[in-house]
């Protein structure tokens, strides 16, 4: 047990696994940010789309820097290691996902406020002028598979290895692929001539994006304020920490039991004298969770 | 089929412009004060207003009222010079350059037809003869 070492074994395969997701992530994503600048004209619909795009894949990058940072070893300078990267990417990652809820709603309130009419023209191509709109929907049917494949494939993985950013980053994959299928919506709004579809529905799936956010939000803040671990999607204690909580009374009594969380690693700390033989992490959390607890110390009165 | 007559049906306008000119059988055109050269889009924009079922209806308006006018309905087009980088280009609908490429500076103002935001059907069908005319 130690809170200072790099990946376990256990979730060693995952981690990685969770790393070719975000790199294959950076890859889609980025494609999808290329063809949607080049047919977003001057549709402020799809610039929001693109804004977005390009913010999304924040999550994906702080993953991949703080997985980075989790397997360097403790040094003088960083004496505890580095595993709370995670918890500060954690935080990064909720707040990029706050900054697209929160442009989204901005942009679709000032349109709807101004009245906006979106103005979506012809474009020539190989000799023949169609509308702009066409050209917008197949970048955004593009835009969309991406997201929604590989926000699928995130979720399990990210419960596996425990990891908020990864899970944080399937939400913001959620995100992607409901602004495009809403954007979508939008543009045929607008070939109908209803200039307001596009704002209407960018709002309203903004603050579902919002409510994710702050969710995300609140566990952030209390993973870095040493608050008891949270469960992966809520902000409600863990399911593993009450089991650890209930383990650690059961062997030695009511006794004050403390967890904090840094990163996926369980820290516990009781007020009690240390045992003759100190309980194993399996013992504590189960063979396919016991990596999850890094420390245990006791803390005589 | 059915596919073909959606693209077709698609887009129509914000504000029902195409439909009120087939109605009205009028096309409300401003040409801007300093546009001697107006003559190619008035052709265009008479084409346009034949294949509805209207005529060219001028309406002399003064220029600094000419864009506000455009932007509340009271005209349908605007004929004038304008550069590709224009102050009002997020406020209107400025199509290519008519009877002529694009500059290659972006604020040189040339001849261009200007359309209200959201008359996509107009600014479509527009857009149409302006580029089958530079062929």
């Amino acid at each position: 047990m130690s809170l200072h070492s790099g990946i376990p074994d256990a979730i060693a395969a995952d981690v990685r696994h969770g790393e070719r997701l975000e790199w294959w992530t950076l890859l889609w994503i980025g494609s999808v940010v290329v063809v949607m600048g080049l047919v977003m004209g001057a549709s402020q619909a799809m610039k929001s789309a693109v804004i977005e795009d390009v913010l999304s894949l924040i999550p994906a990058i702080v993953f991949l820097l703080s997985v980075h940072w989790e397997r360097k070893r403790a040094n003088r300078r960083f004496p505890f290691g580095y595993r709370r990267a995670n918890s500060l990417a954690f935080l990064v990652a909720a707040t990029a996902l706050l900054s697209v809820g929160g442009f989204l709603v901005y942009e679709s309130v000032t349109t709807l406020v101004r009245q906006e009419h979106p103005t979506v023209g012809g474009i020539t191509l190989f000799g023949e002028t169609i509308w702009l709109g066409w050209l917008m929907i197949a970048a955004l049917v593009y835009s969309v598979i991406p997201p929604l494949v590989l926000g699928r494939i995130k979720q399990p993985v990210a419960k596996r290895i425990n990891d908020k950013v990864l899970h944080t980053d399937a939400l913001m994959q959620k995100a992607d692929w409901q602004t495009g299928l809403a954007a979508i919506a939008g543009i045929i709004g607008i070939g109908l001539g209803w200039w307001w579809a596009d704002a209407s529905a960018a709002l309203f799936i903004a603050l579902s994006i919002i409510k994710d956010a702050i969710g995300a939000l609140k566990q952030a803040v209390a993973e870095l304020l040493d608050g008891t671990p949270r469960a992966l999607a809520s902000n409600a204690i863990a399911d593993d920490a009450k089991a650890l909580i209930a383990a650690l009374e059961a062997r030695f009594g009511q006794v004050e039991v403390r967890l904090r969380e840094t990163g996926r690693y369980i820290a516990a700390e009781v007020d009690c004298r240390p045992p003759a033989v100190i309980p194993t992490e399996a013992e504590l959390m189960g063979e396919d969770k016991a990596w999850r607890l890094a420390s245990l110390g006791f803390r005589p009165d | 089929m059915l596919a073909l007559g959606a693209c077709d049906a698609l887009p129509r306008d914000a504000s029902g412009t195409t439909s009120r000119v087939e109605r009205t059988h009028e096309l409300r055109v401003t040409v801007l004060p300093g546009t001697p050269d107006a003559r190619p889009a008035l052709a265009l924009l008479g084409a346009y207003a034949r294949d509805h079922g209207a005529r060219l209806q001028l309406v002399p308006i003064h220029g600094e009222h000419a864009h506000k006018a455009l932007e509340d309905g009271e005209i349908d087009v605007l004929v004038g010079h304008f550069a590709k980088a224009s102050p009002w280009q997020a406020d209107i609908a400025l199509s290519k350059p008519v009877a002529r490429g694009e500059p290659d500076d972006r604020h040189h103002p040339v001849l261009r037809i200007a359309r209200r935001n959201g008359d996509n059907a107009l600014i479509l069908a527009t857009d149409r003869l302006v580029d089958e005319a530079a062929r």
